[in-house]
């Protein structure tokens, strides 16, 4: 004899083999919400794990880097000399950026892999077992290792050669990589001093070295160059921090969303169910082994749903890495592992939000159902009368909700206070949705003319779909608002970056080869026919409070420096404050991420270091420098060289004659004549489009995150329309027998979802607005300390009404051919249920 | 000869290793690099340098030496070099396809300690120089350096480091250097595979270990092997076990097999008088045999049958040795691993006969 509780777990769960669609859909939207949350968390934890690791390259600990305060490189000679006296801890590295013919940027590293030091093999991974693999990596024509990802992204096959955009050729690819390669290239030292015609290092890593060989090493370097600590995974952790809040913030929304349909789908088997349990207690089943069986349904939903869930997020998470890799590795030099680590912490994460999720949204609401009272009858008045306080409660709770979000709005400090009051907002709109249904309808059943009374039916029997599309439509909602907000944001930035692009950016050519001379080049009679204007940057790297940060020397009367777009300035005009900058010492310009990350004002004064003590300078400005995750410091280039000693080429820009047709060919060939390599210089589309290119890369994980949210919406959808179906399938029949077509019933179906979406679709309008308006006016600045104007545009919103009408439709047609097969049963059992 | 292990140690950077067969790349036929033949007399001090057109080389030095207390202990310092490729006179720098291992060991009374390094060729990192061209000797490797103070190879100062333990030694030739096999062309199968080898066993070393107040002093005798080949190993070769012994009369005997699949090893040697003459010791001169294996641990995670006990004979002049190791522990963990260590000699009394070095290859 099978134990009671057995019984009562079987009679609770065979609901779901009855309704096979709703199990599915509770399955989906459990399974699409931990997925994509789960996505993200896989992608932040790789991430922060591979930041951890930057303490290491390529599998060897790097605790220090010796680096030219030039940034001229690293002579052979000295680090051979370095290496016989006894510093065996130092290892050299290249590092050069190479673009393909369409455009991709590349980073190859390379390195001398018999140097690294002892730590950076394994047992198994020792260069003696590099065999033949190893050989062909150190020898001519060499090899060159390719993560898959990027080999796969490039097109690239074994022993391929790449072609690079000024058609240098990569040596054979052979598809493997190191640990913390990441998205790079490694090439030997040798094919990499070849390619990039230069006798000289990056710059050297230091491996695990004693207190006494580190004092010992400082002393023997020479001036020219620095040992610094490696402080990576730090400044990286810090710098990405509020990009992967964004993403946690994305994807808990996904995970709201998928829990929305958890929520439909739990109502639906609640009125199944209801009888099921009533029969239950009636049969004297007690209260504990009946909550004890729900409490174990909610376990297995949740197990069923972290397992199939956290399988999709790493699907998706192996789907979205690639970009967004290629995207740190662009903006912050952060090298992400390429294959993908996974946590068991991640796991046990997802398992824990799953349950907290499903306790509200399934075990809580059936612990309700089983508290009412056993002979309360389900009566439709009366559950139309819940219905209507339900909707009141809920209006209120969001009505709370929004003030609580209005008061913190202003003490907002930080990324995470900033999403959980976006979070507020959303779900005070969300909650507030069913009162303003209700009232949509209303106001419908009111404009329709008394006449029309096939009309006024099908307006009226909204009320009877609202429970079920209650969720649907708070799924939907949020959906809408987040790709609005979210794209708007999007559209903003974009706008506000090429905008400034295009004044930045105004050069035909920049330059960078240290060994150029530009006084030469400035000098040389050949340039006159081509040449109109040059601007020499030089500048140095240091920390200003704690972050990495750039002092930039540059040209004042060069023409960008004329033009420098600035976002705030001292005194009445941009204008006036960039001339007193020109014209008065001690005047320095800061870029916004001063301004808004460290709190300096035009008028502010700020102390740098330099080699003639601190110095302090008055900020005459703040300019725009989208993207930039560092701080930086505009001086005349004058107050830079005479400050610092050691500071160096930040590159050239060259202005040509745009009078003269071939000035792009004569220009290249005199850089030629001068020494210059092809690959040290780079035009201005071609810089447009490497940036424009990280930026689209960067968002596409955001594009990606919207699509994916408004298909878990149109799950939500279709989930309610088949419950609706089926709970009213017998009340359709009875209309058909009385003479209703099928297209009247449709109708009937269609109407109240139309006026529901219309009147979601209305909301996140304002909603998107009010999102992208924080997103941008607040979040941005915290997160990244820069600022743009909001750009909006009612095209999207027109763009999304289609979707919601095309997702409709589907879902729609989906529901009429389930209802043409369904019908005949229903009529057949006609008398039989009501 | 010494050290096929040299070869197998160099065989971690050859384009045929596999690690089912490491020694597959010293049955290579060298295509394309220089072949040993007979007939060529050695020249000093010409042929302490490199020699590029061959694929293998090394210079092989170990000690034997003792502390004021007359403790053993022993020290080996090699220099590899391979070449990946046949040479090619524009390739220079980091192109050179000349690549370089070294490998110390230190054999003191409580225990035995090894390190190894690699480096490429072309750049500086590691080399050997011709004394002809710069007027003294210098093989380095980083910060490990042998330099002679003056136009030969000895005398010189050897410096280099086990693990945190600086080690210098002073080296002094006793006698002259001596030309294995027939004037130095070793044969090393009856297929034809053969070696350039000579050695000097005549160094008086003066070492010193660690710094300060702490430093050890010792004094003993070395011995220098130098080779070098394109191809040096038998396809039906498995490993070898290699003896350089300092008698206590005052004889050198280097005796080396190389074991066949067959049983049918090859064996060679050379009987060195302290007078300074020489004999060639073939096959049928020396009779060698394993008396008792052991099974040491090996580092890697297992453990090793290896035959560390042995008894030599040679025919002319009839005499009778037994060998064991000062310690069984003399493993080499390197990335080829192998035995390499301190071994006592004792007469068919048992009483102290000399002292020497023993190394064994190819057990797996």
């Amino acid at each position: 004899m099978k134990p009671r509780f057995y019984w009562i777990l079987k009679a609770l769960l065979s609901h779901y083999w009855r309704h096979p669609w709703q199990t599915l859909f509770l399955s989906v939207g459990l399974v699409a919400g931990v997925g994509l949350w789960s996505a993200v968390q896989i992608i932040n934890q790789h991430a922060e794990a591979s930041y951890r690791e930057a303490q290491s390259l390529l599998g060897a600990q790097a605790s220090y880097w010796i680096r030219s305060r030039r940034d001229e490189g690293i002579e052979q000679a000295l680090y051979i000399d370095l290496r016989r006296a006894g510093f065996r801890q130092l290892f050299p590295l290249v590092e050069l950026e190479v673009s393909t013919p369409s455009g991709v940027s590349i980073r190859i590293i390379a390195t001398d892999l018999l140097a690294l030091p002892d730590d950076a093999y394994s047992d198994s991974d020792s260069p003696g077992d590099f065999s033949d693999t190893w050989v062909k990596f150190v020898q001519p024509p060499y090899r060159a290792w390719v993560p898959r990802v990027l080999a796969d992204e490039l097109g690239l096959k074994q022993g391929e050669q790449l072609r690079l955009r000024d058609g240098r050729l990569l040596p054979p690819a052979l598809i493997q990589a190191r640990e913390q390669q990441g998205r790079q290239v490694l090439i030997d030292i040798g094919a990499a001093m070849a390619l990039s015609g230069s006798d000289r290092f990056s710059y050297l890593a230091v491996g695990p070295i004693s207190p006494r060989d580190y004092q010992q090493l400082a002393a023997t370097l020479p001036d020219h160059l620095e040992l610094v600590e490696n402080q990576q995974h730090i400044d990286l952790q810090e710098l990405t921090e509020s990009l992967h809040s964004h993403l946690t913030a994305m994807s808990l929304l996904s995970f709201a969303v998928g829990l929305f349909i958890v929520f439909n789908a739990v109502r639906f088997s609640l009125w199944y169910r209801r009888a099921t349990l009533l029969d239950l207690r009636l049969m004297g089943c007690a209260t504990h082994q009946l909550f004890s069986a729900i409490l174990l349904e909610t376990l297995v939903w949740s197990l069923l749903g972290t397992a199939l869930g956290f399988a999709l997020g790493i699907l998706l998470a192996h789907a979205l890495l690639p970009g967004l890799g290629a995207s740190l590795q662009s903006l912050y030099s952060a090298t992400v592992e390429a294959e993908l680590g996974l946590s068991s912490m991640t796991l046990l994460q997802a398992w824990g939000i799953t349950l907290l999720g499903l306790v509200w949204a399934l075990g809580w609401p059936l612990y309700r159902q089983l508290q009412q009272s056993s002979l309360e009858s389900g009566s439709s008045a009366r559950q139309q009368q819940d219905e209507a306080i339900a909707r009141r409660r809920l209006a209120l709770a969001a009505l709370v909700l929004a003030l609580i979000a209005v008061l913190a709005y202003g003490r907002i400090s930080s990324v995470t206070q900033g999403f959980m009051v976006l979070g507020l907002m959303l779900f005070a709109a969300a909650w507030m949705l069913p009162l303003l249904l209700a009232a949509g309808l209303r106001l419908a059943a009111w404009l329709v003319p008394r006449e029309r009374l096939t009309m006024r039916w099908m307006v009226s029997d909204g009320w009877s779909q609202m429970p079920a599309f209650r969720s649907a439509m708070m799924a939907l909602l949020l959906a809408l608002t987040a790709n609005l907000g979210v794209g708007t944001l999007v559209d903003s930035f974009r706008n506000a970056f090429v905008g400034w692009l295009e004044v930045r950016q105004s050069a035909d050519i920049y330059l960078r080869a240290p060994r150029l001379d530009i006084q030469q080049l400035k000098a040389s009679p050949s340039t006159a026919s081509w040449l109109v204007d040059s601007h020499h940057r030089i500048g140095i790297t240091t920390r200003w409070r704690g972050r990495p940060t750039l002092v930039r020397g540059i040209e004042p009367d060069a023409p960008d420096s004329l033009a420098l777009p600035l976002s705030r300035w001292q005194g009445d005009t941009p204008a006036a404050a960039l001339q007193a900058w020109r014209e008065q010492a001690g005047k320095v310009l800061v870029n916004e991420q001063v301004h808004f990350l460290a709190g300096i004002e035009p008028g502010d004064r700020v102390s740098l270091e330099t080699d003639n003590g601190l110095q302090e300078y008055e900020v005459a400005g703040v300019f725009y420098d989208y993207g930039n995750p560092y701080f930086q410091f505009y001086l005349p280039d004058r107050v830079v060289a005479s400050n610092w000693q050691h500071h160096y080429s930040r590159g050239i820009a060259l202005w040509l004659n745009h009078d003269n047709s071939a000035a792009m060919q004569q220009a290249e060939a005199v850089l030629k004549e001068l020494g210059a390599q092809p690959g040290d210089w780079i035009s201005q589309a071609q810089v447009r489009k490497l940036s424009v290119g990280i930026f689209d890369r960067t968002f596409a994980i955001t594009a990606a995150m919207n699509a994916l949210t408004m298909i878990v919406a149109a799950i939500a959808l279709l989930a309610s329309l088949l419950a609706i179906l089926q709970e009213r399938l017998p009340q359709f029949a009875q209309w058909r027998a009385l003479g209703l077509r099928q297209g009247e019933q449709l109708l009937l179906v269609a109407t109240p979802l139309l006026i529901f979406c219309a009147i979601a679709w209305l909301l996140s309008i304002p909603l998107g607005a009010l999102l992208s308006w924080v997103l941008i006016y607040k979040l941005n600045i915290i997160s990244f300390g820069w600022s743009m104007p909001l750009l909006w545009e009612f095209m999207p919103a027109l763009q999304l009404a289609g979707v919601v009408i095309v997702i409709c439709g589907l879902t729609l047609l989906l529901v009429s051919f389930q209802w043409r097969r369904k019908m005949p049963q229903a009529l057949a059992q006609l008398g039989e249920t009501v | 000869m010494k050290r096929l292990l040299a070869l197998v140690g160099c065989l971690l950077l050859s384009p045929a290793l596999a690690a089912q067969d490491v020694l597959g790349d010293l049955r290579d036929q060298g295509l394309g690099f220089a072949q040993v033949t007979p007939g060529k007399s050695l020249q000093f001090p010409r042929d302490h340098a490199p020699h590029p057109d061959y694929r293998i080389e090394w210079w092989y030095l170990t000690a034997n030496l003792a502390d004021r207390q007359g403790r053993h202990w022993g020290l080996q310092w090699t220099l590899f070099r391979q070449a990946l490729s046949p040479p090619q006179a524009d390739l220079d720098g980091w192109q050179s396809s000349q690549m370089w291992m070294a490998h110390a060991a230190l054999t003191t009374p409580d225990g035995h300690f090894h390190e190894q390094r690699f480096a490429r060729g072309g750049i500086g990192q590691a080399g050997v120089t011709d004394i002809e061209r710069v007027g003294y000797f210098n093989a380095w490797m980083d910060d490990w350096q042998w330099r002679s103070s003056g136009a030969a190879l000895l005398p010189a100062e050897l410096r280099f480091t086990v693990g945190d333990r600086e080690i210098s030694l002073q080296l002094e030739a006793s006698g002259e250097l001596v030309a294995n096999g027939i004037d130095g062309y070793s044969q090393k199968s009856a297929q034809g595979q053969a070696s350039y080898y000579y050695s000097q066993p005549h160094i008086r070393v003066r070492a010193a270990i660690g710094q300060g107040p702490d430093q050890i002093s010792l004094d003993g005798q070395g011995w220098l092997d130098r080779e070098w080949s394109s191809q040096a190993l038998a396809p039906n070769q498995q490993g070898w076990d290699w003896f350089s012994l300092h008698l206590d009369d005052g004889h050198k005997l280097m005796v080396y097999q190389l074991r066949h699949d067959d049983g049918e090893h090859w064996l060679s040697g050379n009987w060195i008088e302290p007078s300074g003459n020489t004999r060639l010791l073939d096959r049928n001169a020396i009779e060698l045999k394993s008396t008792r294996s052991r099974e040491i641990e090996t580092g890697d995670g297992r453990s090793r049958v290896l035959p560390l006990e042995w008894q030599l004979g040679l025919a002319e002049p009839r005499r009778r040795w037994r060998i064991r190791p000062l310690y069984d522990q003399q493993w080499m963990d390197t990335t080829i691993p192998y035995w390499e260590g301190v071994v006592l000699v004792e007469d068919e009394t048992g009483a102290r006969a000399g002292i020497g070095y023993m190394e064994l290859t190819g057990y797996d």
